[in-house]
């Protein structure tokens, strides 16, 4: 799905976390958020999921305004920071809550759910945790979990807050495959948030670099190192 | 730019859960007392204050609170002490202990009211004690404040809890590798870390000492002018049918109820300030 | 395992103490301040409870149970607690959701006014309760005309239950919800839940206990409230007598055993209370407030 934003603003009572930022993100791409802390990324992905209301501006996803629409309409597969698994539930239940919460009209049967999150489960490499609950599972295995339930709601596009921040680096590097990965297979339009710059350049079709809620240079990894538009960038890259 | 009253968010149920919370308040709560304030405001300052200012009214006011200012005193010292031995030390019973400490927030107040009389009154239990020296317990101004004791137990030591429970050992250690002594790091470095919620459980238990009514009527004698307490006032004015009377206590009662609200909610300020977080 | 002793610890010295313990005589000195005071003011009135409600034997504080006026206050009571429990419980979850689940201006002032009916003496709620529905008032005095009455009758008894254990559940959920954040109910959203299936499916389970607790505490006081219902029930024998109120009447006209019988079955809820709290805080700690105060 194409993604546009127009003029997104979003003030936090006297702090300005987005002032306007426009930006277009092509069908398929796998984007990129970078930028140092309280810039902003964060944000701008709660927005595009319809987690926080802009306070001026339009999003349009393929071309309609869906400004308007609540969460729940937007099906945006979304990955929480800190993953945000119910932990009351099970690997399975946890899958499965999106299907389940569907009006009956378009819920699938019960057999199909399990069917599909065995098979998310498969997609995700760990087909034998599903009885499990999260704090039994490790970080790395959690960020997957997290990831297959977002998925089992076949998304419009995937949004992922720092999915690898709380990892050590060698589950990260590993990780960092299985995302793009999973983005290759489904198509989806991806937007997720860095800190990392070497993350974000060796992952990402298309670098966002922002930093105190404007957006500082949009472009390819190999253009953003090749040109950065301004000091902002160069050092950022470089650091 | 002005804060906005409300911040726009996508969760649910804003409405419902605003509407039944602000409902509520106001019905339950908020009118009434705007009632109570208006009855006194229509019976008019002046005619509060020739109600108020009266000796019987002055020592009752002064009753409550003089008794309820010792007994939170003593629950402030034992309920530290209780919080204490909870928290650190690990014995056979502690739990019952533990369990005991809430029974005043369980037991209504009538039945402590009764029980308490029972033992104190001079052919209870320790009543009889107390009279072989010649001291009268129930019917007496120390009735009122083991009843009051009574119910503001659990406040302090409630309070005070957690804060020992939390409490980083390896400071108290640190002020050991210093040199320190152990009564040193108590009244240095322990007792300090716990006074934010020592006082305030112990303006909690005050507050709750203060507008005491069913554990104190039985055991008190209810003597005018020696062992009358200020909610009995507003009581008998009622079954006069003295609604003006009642109102003046009542409004009386309720600016020092204000009054220490506004206390609690100033330490607690204070040791936010203080010490990061309560 | 011969070479068990050569390898064997050199033997703690004898006096060795950690750093942040205290003597043993200082301990136990403490300890026993505790186990006493606790004895005298607690453990002995409840003794006394029992000890005066079988001063005539088991059979005469069963039969002054099965009176007339005590059986009509054991069901008026239960019949209040029934509504005013539940009542709370709902306004309890209400503000709790509003208060951690949106921002806004004002909020530590609302939770200051819900904090305030800990801090107004009973007689006091009760006395407002009768300014505000009294036949004297003028919605009072509408309603009575209507023959709706409230004050002198069991309206009048759960509003001023409810005034004095308003705060009880918001107490109880606030600090839970607060330390649980909103990530989980914003992940069921974008998983496309409404917001009713989020709060049963995701909010509740995480709060039951919690929500237990403050259930709990909530009945045991509006089951034994006094001040307030002496003030707003009028005390009619049969009618508006609750337990509490019985007890006085029958304490104050001498009889003692049926007075401390109704006593007891009070005294035996405080006790199962306590014991279904001690268990919740053993089992579900993590669940239920750290800091706490009534
Ligand atoms: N709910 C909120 N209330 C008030 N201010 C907020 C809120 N959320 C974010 N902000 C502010 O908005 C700005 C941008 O925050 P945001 O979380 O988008 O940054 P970020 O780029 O994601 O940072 P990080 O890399 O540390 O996660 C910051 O100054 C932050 O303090
Ligand atoms: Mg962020």
């Amino acid at each position: 799905m194409h993604i546009e934003i127009d003029e997104i603003s979003k003030q936090f009572g006297s702090t300005a976390a987005l002032t306007p930022v426009s930006l277009n993100l092509p069908s398929g791409a796998l984007v990129a958020l970078l930028g140092p802390s309280g810039s902003g990324k964060t944000t701008l992905l709660r927005i595009l999921g319809g987690l926080e209301y802009p306070t001026s501006g339009r999003i349009l996803f393929d071309g309609q305004d869906a400004t308007g629409l609540t969460v729940q309409q937007r099906r945006a597969g979304f990955v929480f920071q800190s993953y945000a698994l119910f932990r009351h539930m099970t690997v399975f239940e946890n899958i499965a809550y999106g299907l389940r919460a569907r009006p009956r009209a378009t819920r699938p049967p019960k057999a199909e759910i399990a069917r599909r999150v065995q098979k998310l489960l498969e997609l995700i490499q760990l087909p034998q945790i599903g009885a499990r609950y999260p704090n039994q599972l490790s970080g790395g295995q959690r960020q997957r979990v997290a990831l297959a339930r977002a998925l089992a709601i076949e998304p419009r596009m995937l949004l992922l807050d720092e999915p690898f921040g709380a990892l050590d680096a060698k589950v990260r590097k590993e990780l960092r495959q299985g995302l793009r990965d999973i983005h290759d297979e489904t198509g989806l339009t991806t937007v997720f948030v860095a800190h990392d710059q070497e993350e974000a350049m060796e992952l990402a079709d298309l670098v966002v670099v922002m930093s105190m809620g404007r957006i500082e240079q949009i472009g390819k990894p190999a253009d953003i190192r090749a040109r950065p538009a301004s000091d902002f960038v160069r050092n950022f890259i470089t650091a | 730019m002005v804060r906005p009253l409300l911040n726009r968010s996508p969760m649910p149920g804003l409405g419902l859960s605003m509407g039944i919370t602000v409902a509520m308040l106001s019905l339950v709560v908020l009118l009434p007392i705007g009632a109570l304030l208006w009855q006194g405001a229509s019976f008019g300052l002046s005619g509060m204050w020739g109600v108020i200012n009266r000796e019987r009214v002055w020592k009752a006011l002064l009753l409550s609170f003089r008794l309820s200012f010792y007994a939170a005193l003593f629950n402030l010292v034992f309920g530290v002490l209780l919080a204490w031995v909870l928290a650190r030390y690990r014995f056979p019973g502690r739990r019952l202990l533990d369990a005991a400490v809430d029974l005043p927030f369980a037991l209504p107040t009538a039945v402590a009211g009764i029980a308490l009389t029972a033992l104190y009154a001079p052919n209870g239990f320790f009543g009889a004690i107390f009279k072989d020296y010649g001291i009268r317990i129930a019917y007496t101004e120390w009735g009122i404040f083991i009843a009051l004791v009574f119910v503001g137990l659990p406040f302090v030591a409630r309070t005070v809890q957690p804060v020992v429970e939390e409490l980083e050992t390896e400071v108290e250690e640190a002020s050991a590798t210093l040199g320190a002594s152990r009564l040193y790091t108590l009244y240095r470095v322990i007792l300090p870390a716990l006074l934010p919620a020592a006082l305030t459980g112990f303006a909690l238990s005050l507050a709750r000492a203060v507008g005491e009514y069913g554990s104190v009527i039985f055991i008190a004698g209810n003597k005018p002018l020696a062992t009358e307490i200020a909610p009995l006032l507003i009581v008998i004015q009622l079954e006069e049918f003295n609604y003006d009377g009642a109102a003046s206590i009542g409004i009386a009662m309720l600016v020092i109820s204000f009054a220490m609200l506004l206390v609690i909610n100033l330490i607690q300020v204070w040791s936010r300030r203080r010490i990061g977080n309560v | 395992m011969s070479d068990a002793t050569t390898l064997a610890a050199p033997p703690r010295p004898r006096a060795f103490r950690a750093a942040t313990e205290e003597s043993p005589a200082v301990r136990r000195g403490l300890i026993l301040i505790a186990v006493a005071g606790l004895a005298i003011l607690v453990f002995a009135p409840l003794i006394v409870v029992f000890a005066e409600a079988l001063a005539k034997g088991a059979v005469a504080a069963v039969k002054s149970l099965q009176s007339k006026d005590a059986l009509s206050a054991i069901r008026l009571t239960l019949l209040i607690a029934a509504i005013s429990v539940p009542l709370n419980a709902v306004f309890g979850i209400a503000a709790a959701w509003f208060i951690t689940k949106f921002d806004f201006r004002g909020k530590a002032f609302l939770i200051t006014l819900i904090d305030l009916p800990f801090s107004v003496s009973p007689v006091v709620a009760g006395l407002c309760i009768v300014f505000m529905f009294g036949a004297n008032s003028l919605a009072g005095g509408w309603l009575v005309a209507q023959g709706f009455p409230i004050v002198f009758a069991l309206p009048g008894i759960v509003l001023a239950t409810v005034f004095v254990t308003f705060p009880f559940v918001a107490r109880e959920l606030i600090p839970v919800m607060i330390e649980q954040g909103r990530a989980e109910e914003e992940a069921a959203l974008t998983l496309g839940a409404s917001g009713w299936r989020v709060f049963r499916t995701v909010t509740l389970p995480n709060i039951r206990w919690a929500l237990l607790y403050g259930v709990l505490l909530c009945n045991a006081r509006a089951m034994g409230e006094f001040g307030a219902v002496a003030v707003v029930s009028g005390k009619i024998r049969g009618q508006t007598a609750t337990m509490p109120i019985t007890i006085e009447m029958q304490y104050n006209e001498y009889l003692s055993v049926a007075a401390f019988s109704l006593a007891a079955v009070l005294t035996l809820l405080a006790l199962v209370t306590l014991l279904l709290k001690t268990i919740l805080e053993i089992r579900h700690a993590d669940e239920i407030a750290a800091t706490r105060r009534h």
